[in-house]
């Protein structure tokens, strides 16, 4: 009751107050910059809104940053402006640019913080199941194969194909790993990736590892739906060799960084099953390779990588060379759009995850960037009318932004408060970065080092560490963290989805993670109503 | 297999050290490490077997076996089996680890070290011609005593003020198939990437590498180029 009163008597003052004039606001105020923008970007907002809603996409493309939480996203971008010139805080990620966005929870059905096979399935099927599962509901038991029958799940990319899209699978991780397999296989475990990852009954019960998954997936998606004729993904590019080749030096690629590049102990050469499925098509595995695919090939087969492929800030140092995430976006959207249909391709950034799990901030933003480059190239290359663009996380990361670091403060430095040209201190006498982990391998400083993962040859580092005279802006860097662990984890709250083209507007609110699915089928009518 | 060399040395005693080089490019050795710190008498001691081929280099003990394979373009690429579990981890190669020498992994004093070391004597002839070097840095001295034609030491002794560590060539060998098989026996092992170990928490295996971390192993012979880091045993690594 006394609620109501007060809420009576609020908008009895608002309705008074309404008629007060703009000119009471000082100059100062009206015409301050921030004052300025912050309006124009309202104008803009409502001129949006008057825009005819278009709602049906000829092409779709989803991107995925795995790991890629919202403190990651704000510490990129500072770190991108930065690297600009700029102060950093004021800018944002090409993605950070799009009209419409929402808050997105990303728990699996029996996990509070997820994983990426849980999450990607929930985006690519419409439903939320388990952690460590791919394409299959909450009835699977995970790692158990006889449980799969029945419960598989249908993804955008198989609907797509149906609906006779071009489709690709573009991804800086292995091609079959959690998130790039959960666009087209159907799996018991994320780590049945070739067949020696299998217990040998998940083999004799029938079921089919993920690489081999994605070179039968057109005879796979035939099978399952009778009566429809694909032409299978059109573009296949990661890493992940290892699955795809036979145990057995002989079939090593010059790329080879183990004695026997191939793990598969059936003696399949997926590499040249799938050359005979589409004979047109054109496998490479190298820099050179990817340079000589033209934009009018028919289908193409990627594996940069034995495993996954390199850190952004790490590719030089890959033997044979690697494309850049916005270079293999670039191109798959060259080859997808041929299809006067339209396309449906999902981009993944694997390794942001990676290095956060490594505890090494740098990697994870510089990979980022790199992100949003591949999203800008995907802006670049498509009509705006015609393509929606989403882009979104898969979970979050115990990555923070601590301290108070003055505005424009280096984001991988030591906090330097406003006012202050030297680093403050902590209780403990000693200087601390604005970046850390909740839990992790913590401190360790390896100079130059791009490669994030070497951090892993040595045990945790407890706590705090005298950073006075390290320079924790340099790549080879790593965070201190509260909680010891071997790796960091992924954190529970929630990550944000970025839309822009037909449909986009649907993207409002804090929704579940598996509406993105209804996001793409709503803007490409994959399924009829 | 003591019998095999032993007539190769009676029947090559002038072979070329170019041969001597070849014939023990395949090698099993096991190595007697003995440590005794000044404020403690007593002699710590341990075996570690050092494997190697062409391009593959491994230190062995009961729980851990690390191995260093070296790719075509001379970056050094790690990889750990754990024997009990048989499982193992497989690191990237790095620029940074691709600057420890891989002599140093194929024959634990790198050729950068015995570069730098003086030549106190030689004796023996052919493959059998054994080198006995010395270097003073600081307050440490190495003793190197190195069988030049085959790539192998002998022994190596190292006295610093806190301490010293001995070690000494209790037997080797030169068989190929022997030692081929003994890395095809670690390569069947199921293998993670160091990569992945984060999101395999429901891997009981894999999940203690998560929770415990990786227990540095440092079998001895672990030199940088400069014989600076003489770390010795197995500990757990601080800073
Ligand atoms: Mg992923
Ligand atoms: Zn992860």
């Amino acid at each position: 009751m006394k609620i109501n009163k007060i809420a009576t008597a609020i908008g009895f003052t608002l309705a008074i107050s309404a008629t007060v004039n703009a000119g009471v606001l000082p100059q100062s105020q009206v015409q301050s910059q921030w004052y300025e923008s912050a309006q124009a970007t309202l104008a803009q907002k409502q001129s949006q809104a008057q825009e005819e809603q278009l709602t049906k996409a000829k092409n779709v493309i989803l991107f995925v940053g795995d790991g890629m939480g919202v403190s990651t996203l704000t510490a990129a971008r500072i770190l991108a402006g930065q690297r600009d010139g700029q102060l950093g805080e004021e800018g944002l990620l090409s993605f950070e640019e799009f009209p419409y966005s929402a808050q997105v929870k990303t728990y699996n059905v029996d996990a509070q913080t997820p994983d990426s096979a849980g999450t990607m399935t929930a985006m690519a099927s419409g439903v939320k199941t388990d952690v460590g599962v791919i394409g299959v509901n909450e009835n699977i038991e995970r790692g158990d194969c006889t449980t799969v029958f029945g419960n598989e799940l249908i993804t955008t990319t198989e609907l797509a194909e149906i609906k006779g899209l071009a489709t690709g699978v573009v991804s800086t991780a292995r091609i079959t790993h959690a998130t790039p397999a959960a666009t087209y296989a159907k799996s018991a475990d994320r780590n049945w990736e070739d067949v020696s990852d299998m217990p040998e009954g998940a083999v004799t019960a029938g079921c089919e590892d993920i690489a081999s998954q994605l070179v039968n997936f057109e005879k796979n998606v035939e099978a399952r739906f009778l009566g429809t004729d694909i032409d299978g993904i059109d573009v296949i590019m990661g890493g992940g060799r290892r699955h795809f080749l036979p145990k057995d030096a002989a079939f090593n690629s010059t790329d080879a960084v183990s004695s026997v590049e191939g793990d598969r102990t059936d003696e399949r050469d997926l590499t040249a099953e799938w050359q005979a499925n589409y004979p047109d098509g054109q496998y490479v595995m190298d820099k050179a390779g990817f340079e000589g695919i033209s934009a009018d090939t028919k289908q193409v087969l990627a594996l940069f990588n034995e495993s996954h492929m390199q850190y952004e800030a790490d590719r030089e140092n890959d033997i044979a060379g690697e494309p850049s995430l916005s270079e293999m976006t670039a191109k798959a959207i060259d080859i997808l759009d041929n299809n006067e249909k339209g396309f449906f391709l999902t981009v993944e950034s694997g390794r942001i995850d990676h290095a956060h799990h490594a505890g090494n901030a740098y990697n994870a933003l510089n990979d980022t960037i790199e992100f949003a480059k591949a999203v800008q190239a995907a802006v670049d290359s498509t009509n705006p009318e015609e393509t929606l663009i989403l882009v979104t996380a898969d979970h979050s990361h115990v990555f923070t932004i601590a301290g108070y670091p003055k505005r424009g403060n280096p984001i991988l430095g030591k906090v330097v408060a406003v006012g202050s040209e030297e680093p403050s201190l902590a209780s403990d006498g000693m200087p601390y970065t604005t970046l850390g982990y909740a839990n992790g391998l913590g401190y360790r400083d390896l100079g130059d080092e791009t490669d994030a993962d070497a951090a892993y040859s040595e045990a945790p580092v407890v706590g705090r560490v005298d950073l006075s005279a390290i320079d924790t802006n340099s790549a080879g860097f790593h965070q201190e963290v509260t909680v010891p662990l071997g790796s960091e984890t992924h954190a529970g709250e929630d990550i944000s989805l970025h839309a822009k083209g037909p449909g986009a507007q649907l993207a409002q609110g804090v929704v579940e993670q598996n509406v993105i699915f209804h996001l793409v089928n709503q803007a490409l009518e994959l399924i009829e109503q | 297999m003591k019998l095999v060399i032993l007539s190769l040395a009676l029947l090559s005693p002038l072979a070329s050290a170019a041969q001597c080089t070849i014939d023990s490019q395949y090698m099993q050795a096991s190595y007697k490490v003995s440590q005794q710190h000044e404020v403690d008498t007593a002699v710590h001691t341990q075996q570690f077997t050092l494997w190697r081929t062409l391009s593959q280099a491994a230190q062995q003990d009961e729980q851990l076996v690390e191995v260093w394979q070296q790719l075509s373009n001379q970056q050094l690429r790690p990889i750990r089996y754990f024997v009990q579990d048989k499982r193992g981890i497989e690191y990237q190669p790095s620029e940074v680890k691709a600057k420890q020498n891989f002599s140093s992994k194929q024959q634990l004093v790198s050729d950068e070290l015995l570069a730098k070391m003086t030549l106190q004597s030689e004796r023996g002839e052919g493959c059998d011609k054994v080198q006995k070097y010395s270097l003073k840095q600081a307050d440490t001295t190495i003793e190197v005593s190195w069988v030049v034609n085959k790539k192998l030491l002998e022994s190596m002794h190292i006295t610093k003020p806190t301490g010293s560590q001995t070690i000494i060539l209790q037997s080797v060998s030169f068989d190929k198939q022997t030692v081929q098989q003994q890395f095809a026996v670690w390569d069947n092992y199921q293998t993670t990437d160091y990569a992945d170990i984060g999101d395999n928490e429901s891997d009981p295996f894999l999940a203690k590498m998560i929770n415990l971390g990786f227990i540095e192993h440092s079998a001895p012979g672990f030199y940088d180029t400069n014989g600076k880091t003489l770390k010795g045993g197995h500990h757990h690594s601080h800073h």
